[in-house]
């Protein structure tokens, strides 16, 4: 019970990262960002890269993927963020561009780094890598950074360009600015994410697919747009694949998830804590 | 438009009338794929030198198969539309199921690679319509359960008692026929199979596996794992766990001579046995050393995969069918009825030494055993792959993992486990 | 509705025309067509973006595959196994659509873009009875026989061709394109919003399960890239460079893109000996294109020639 309690929460954890940030850009900016993955795979492969160089300096150049990713898709997104079709075309294509050019430069066997942390701890009698509890922790103080920064003035900002952008900017707003940040600040939850999954599993190309169907799984389950939503919804999603592994064998894992989605829909079409456009 | 596109057709399908065409098809993403391709080509630079097939130059074209059946299907047809006299390569059992189908529509030999027992069983259930099939780069799958069984017995000879296996395998057809030959193959040794776990492709969760294998005390993990394309997640979850389990089995991915450096060393103390009958370390012939060290000033590697060798050997044997073909009089050699009945003439009591001992046997399977190819028993050892098993060619011997003979040491999980708690608490009061 | 009998004359003249390996590409691109035709029913039509139209091209051809070969105890002729391909699909589509209509734009977008993948999981769970990962083949006796596949995809491509256009062009087809353009007015109007986005979700999803079943006897073999993204996308790109809600767009560019994508950028590929997937080229293209002209290469060229004239 206790394995099924930590491994919930690292995959929980993880996922929470990628999907927060992904549930903040539609939220603030709505638009669907389906490229969120690319960055989530893309910064795991420059940490790999980077650290074979030199290890220390493989999460800044992880992170600084997930910047100029997030500087990228906010450009490409900027002329056509009015028509819902064009951005997901843009974004998706991006993505398995992308995708495609990693394939052509690492291959599609998976790739792993050292992690960061060796060594096994023994946790009430189950043992556990050291690296997993590490990311739990990180990834829960991440987010709970996030929820500070959004009651800081920059938060309020925030808040009131996605209630409101025309507002917004009337009262001096800088919308762009705003959108910007927000863009730059979900790439990089992203591409932490991705640096902390590499630690513990391996990459390929193909995760990039993986990681946006987890992400749209947590936001429609957690409701699109609401961030603290989306973390809960990582978690539930986290210890239903972690259950399902258990309880009725790894083929299941992600069926068993996306009927969970589906169920949820049927219910509550807006999830958790969504709220009709 | 239209117009322009017929034009555009008619272009595309121009072939040359002084060569023979070949077709290599494969996963091109993948390094199977192409080391089928580098292999091939490689092949036809040396006999196009030394005046090509009967005089025709080769000239190879690929079809990339996406590892889909479907796309496999319609590249083989569009291969042989350009005019592929002969197909070599493959890659993935139920791929090749449905290229078959294609292939006898097309009536077109293909020297495979494939491992299921279900292609050379078509051949045998329905010979005219199959028989332009044959497996060149590995055994039928069914022999691999002779080589997992005869590892366990080697392990046990070797003093590492094996009474309980743990098995993580493809959840996909070719598995299933594994099992199906090893479990009886494993009852008579006495061993008892814990656990068969079958898992997706790209399954990354195996710490709960391994602790489960723990658990149940079992001996040894044994992958049986080609597609699913974590086994690196596997090794690397299973050498920081460091369990008193002995990772052996088969695993595709470990036979890549990359794999050592693509885990970062994780793989160190894994026993797998080597699928196609040769290894970079040890080649079983002259060509094969040969092959290899062409291959590497080439493309500056070595082979990325194993279906390099059947590859390779594919041509050469698809020449030497088509060259007797022509001594014995036959009015076209090139007809695949005939080229079948040329290359079912190197057979168990007539091989032919490639790169690995080539023979046919009557449904078309390559022969099995220490005389011809099979797959030999291996282990990774501080970034080497040697050879353990059988003594004709080993060049190595078994090592257990250092972390077998040292005791546990503790580590403080409690002081984790408070802070831990105190943070979901400070989460929880901040909402 | 000329134009339908003038592509069934231009297709009849190419069968005698073009040698027998082309017309097998030539008769995939055109039920290619067909999917995206019917993709721009809903979304060109009706405005709702529904990323989830390979559901039921996927669950066609699973439909009819399965009955076909008796994979689960029985079986069933081809034409009765088609029929249920249909029925299936329409069922499904209406079920799905009741829920899922209910949500708008993203909303929407992002559901359907999950349904595949819930289907997609099925041939893997169940894969003794969907063949798991690779699929399987109903057999070459099964099939159409090779002499009348491409009149038959050139047969099935009129009829679909035909019946979108008498659609869009009913008083129905007003009523999607009042919903698309605006929903509000359009149930101000009277109109049962609600019931036309769901009817044109269902005529699409038929269209795209009938498609799906026809493909696997075209084929002969039956795999999870029927569920895949890369499918979707290209129905995507094709619909977008034709022309959203113009039905002859995504139709004719349907066909190009297909054909261009199978023979042309791969000949290409292969003569550069660049070791690079066709792909590539294919979403370089689809980003400038959504980028530089939303509307549709086809709509901008009309746009520039109207300008000129």
């Amino acid at each position: 019970m206790i394995s099924v309690l930590i491994f919930g929460a690292v995959i929980g954890g993880i996922w929470a990262l990628v999907a927060s940030g992904f549930s903040l850009i539609f939220g603030v900016m709505r638009i669907l960002n389906f490229g969120h993955g690319a960055i989530f795979v893309a910064s795991a492969y420059m940490a790999i890269f980077v650290s074979k160089i030199c290890y220390p300096l493989s999460l800044p150049s992880a992170l600084l993927v997930g910047v100029l990713f997030g500087l990228m898709f906010y450009t490409i997104t900027k002329p056509v963020r009015e028509n819902e079709v064009a951005v997901i075309i843009v974004t998706l294509a991006t993505a398995l561009l992308i995708q495609q050019i990693l394939l052509s430069i690492f291959g599609d066997r998976g790739l792993t780094m050292q992690p960061l942390l060796r060594g096994v701890v023994n946790l009430f009698g189950v043992r556990f890598t050291v690296m997993r509890i590490f990311s739990i922790v990180i990834a829960l103080t991440v987010l709970i950074a996030l929820e500070v920064m959004m009651r800081t003035r920059f938060g309020k900002k925030i808040e009131a360009v996605s209630e409101d952008f025309e507002s917004a900017m009337l009262v001096g707003i800088n919308v762009e600015r705003v959108y910007i940040f927000v863009m730059v600040l979900s790439s990089i939850l992203a591409s932490l994410a991705g640096y902390f999954y590499v630690q513990i599993f391996s990459v390929n190309p193909e995760l990039s697919l993986r990681a946006l169907i987890y992400a749209f799984a947590i936001v429609i389950l957690g409701g699109l747009g609401s961030v603290r939503g989306s973390i809960l919804a990582s978690f539930i999603i986290g210890y239903i694949v972690a259950l399902t592994i258990t309880l009725l064998g790894s083929r299941w894992s992600e069926f068993v998830m996306l009927l969970t989605i589906i169920l949820t829909l049927i219910v509550k079409p807006s999830g958790i804590f969504g709220v009709e456009e | 438009m239209l117009r322009c596109l017929v034009a555009l057709l008619m272009v595309v399908g121009c072939v040359g009338a002084e060569e023979i065409v070949v077709g290599v098809i494969g996963p091109m993403d993948l390094p199977e794929g192409k080391a089928e391709l580098r292999a091939v080509q490689l092949a036809a630079e040396e006999i196009n030198e030394k005046g090509g097939i009967l005089g025709y130059k080769v000239k190879v074209i690929y079809g990339d198969t996406k590892l889909n059946p479907s796309v496999a299907s319609s590249e083989l047809r569009r291969l042989v539309d350009e005019g592929a006299r002969v197909l070599i390569g493959g890659f993935s059992s139920g791929v090749m199921l449905a290229m078959m189908e294609t292939m006898a529509e097309e009536k077109v030999v293909f020297l495979a690679d494939c491992s299921s027992p279900r292609a050379s069983a078509k051949v045998s259930e329905n010979y005219e319509k199959y028989k332009y099939w044959f497996r060149i780069s590995q055994n039928n799958g069914t022999t691999f359960a002779y080589d997992l069984a005869d590892m366990i017995s080697f392990l046990r000879g070797k003093g590492y008692d094996v009474k309980r296996v743990y098995i993580i395998r493809d959840e996909h057809i070719w598995t299933e026929d594994v099992m199906k030959a090893l479990k009886p193959l494993l009852d008579d040794m006495g061993v008892e199979v814990v656990k068969d776990v079958p898992i997706p492709r790209g399954y990354s969760e195996f710490e709960q596996l391994i602790i489960e294998a723990e658990d149940m005390n079992a001996d040894v993990i044994m992958p049986i794992l080609a597609i699913t394309g974590t086994d690196d997640i596997l090794v690397k979850q299973w050498a920081t766990l460091k369990p008193k389990i002995l990772l052996a089995g088969h695993s595709l991915a470990a036979i890549d001579s990359g794999f050592y450096n693509r885990t970062e060393g994780s793989a160190n103390y894994m026993v797998f046995i080597a699928d196609g009958g040769a290894l970079v370390t040890a080649p079983p012939t002259e060509r094969c050393r040969e092959f290899i060290e062409s291959y590497k000033s080439k493309y500056g590697h070595y082979p990325e995969s194993h279906q390099a060798y059947g590859a390779y050997d594919a041509l050469y044997i698809y020449k030497l069918a088509v060259e007797r073909a022509n001594e014995s009089g036959e009015s076209d050699p090139f007809d695949p009825d005939t080229v079948v009945r040329y290359l079912e003439m190197f057979n168990e009591s007539n091989p032919v030494e490639l790169t690995r001992v080539i023979a046919f046997t009557s449904n078309h399977d390559l022969a099995w055993g220490d005389r011809y190819v099979r797959n030999w028993i291996s282990q990774w050892q501080d970034g080497k792959q040697y050879i353990i098993h059988p003594k004709n060619v080993a060049n190595g011997d078994l090592k257990l993992p250092d972390w077998f003979k040292k005791e546990e040491v503790k580590t403080p999980g409690f002081e984790i486990a408070v802070a831990l708690v105190a943070l979901i608490a400070l989460a929880l009061r901040r909402r | 509705m000329r134009v339908p009998l003038i592509y069934l004359a231009v297709g009849a003249i190419l069968y005698f025309a073009l040698p027998d390996s082309y017309l097998y590409t030539l008769g995939f691109a055109m039920m290619f067509a067909c999917l995206s035709a019917s993709w721009d029913l809903v979304v060109g039509y009706t405005g709702q973006v529904n990323l989830g139209h390979t559901t039921f091209v996927g669950l066609g051809a699973y439909v009819a595959s399965v009955l076909v070969t008796g994979r689960i105890g029985f079986s069933t002729d081809v034409a009765t196994s088609i029929a249920f391909s249909i029925l299936i699909s329409a069922l499904i589509g209406v079920a799905f659509g009741a829920i899922a209509l209910r949500l708008r734009g993203y909303y929407f977008a992002l559901v359907t873009a999950i349904l595949p993948l819930v289907f997609m999981q099925t041939v893997f769970v169940w894969s003794d009875v969907f063949g798991g990962e690779e699929g399987f083949s109903i057999g070459l006796e099964k099939g159409i026989p090779p002499e009348l596949r491409y009149p038959f995809a050139l047969l099935l491509s009129f009829a679909i061709l035909t019946l979108l256009l008498i659609v869009v062009e009913s008083r129905v087809g007003m009523r999607f394109m009042a919903i698309r353009d605006n929903e509000e007015l359009a149930e101000s109007l009277g109109i049962n919003t609600t019931q036309y986005k769901i009817a044109s979700f269902t005529i699409s999803s038929s269209i795209a399960g009938f498609v799906g079943a026809s493909t696997v006897f075209y084929r002969l073999t039956v795999a999870p890239d029927l569920y895949g993204i890369d499918l979707m996308l290209l129905i995507i790109l094709a619909s977008v460079i034709g022309g959203l809600g113009t039905v002859y767009g995504p139709f004719f560019f349907g066909i190009i893109i297909y054909l261009l994508k199978v023979l042309v950028i791969r000949e290409i590929l292969q003569t550069i000996s660049l070791s690079l997937s066709d792909d590539i080229f294919l979403y370089a293209i689809l980003i400038l294109t959504a980028i530089a002209m939303p509307e549709g290469v086809a709509v901008k060229l009309r746009s520039i020639l109207h300008r000129s004239s």
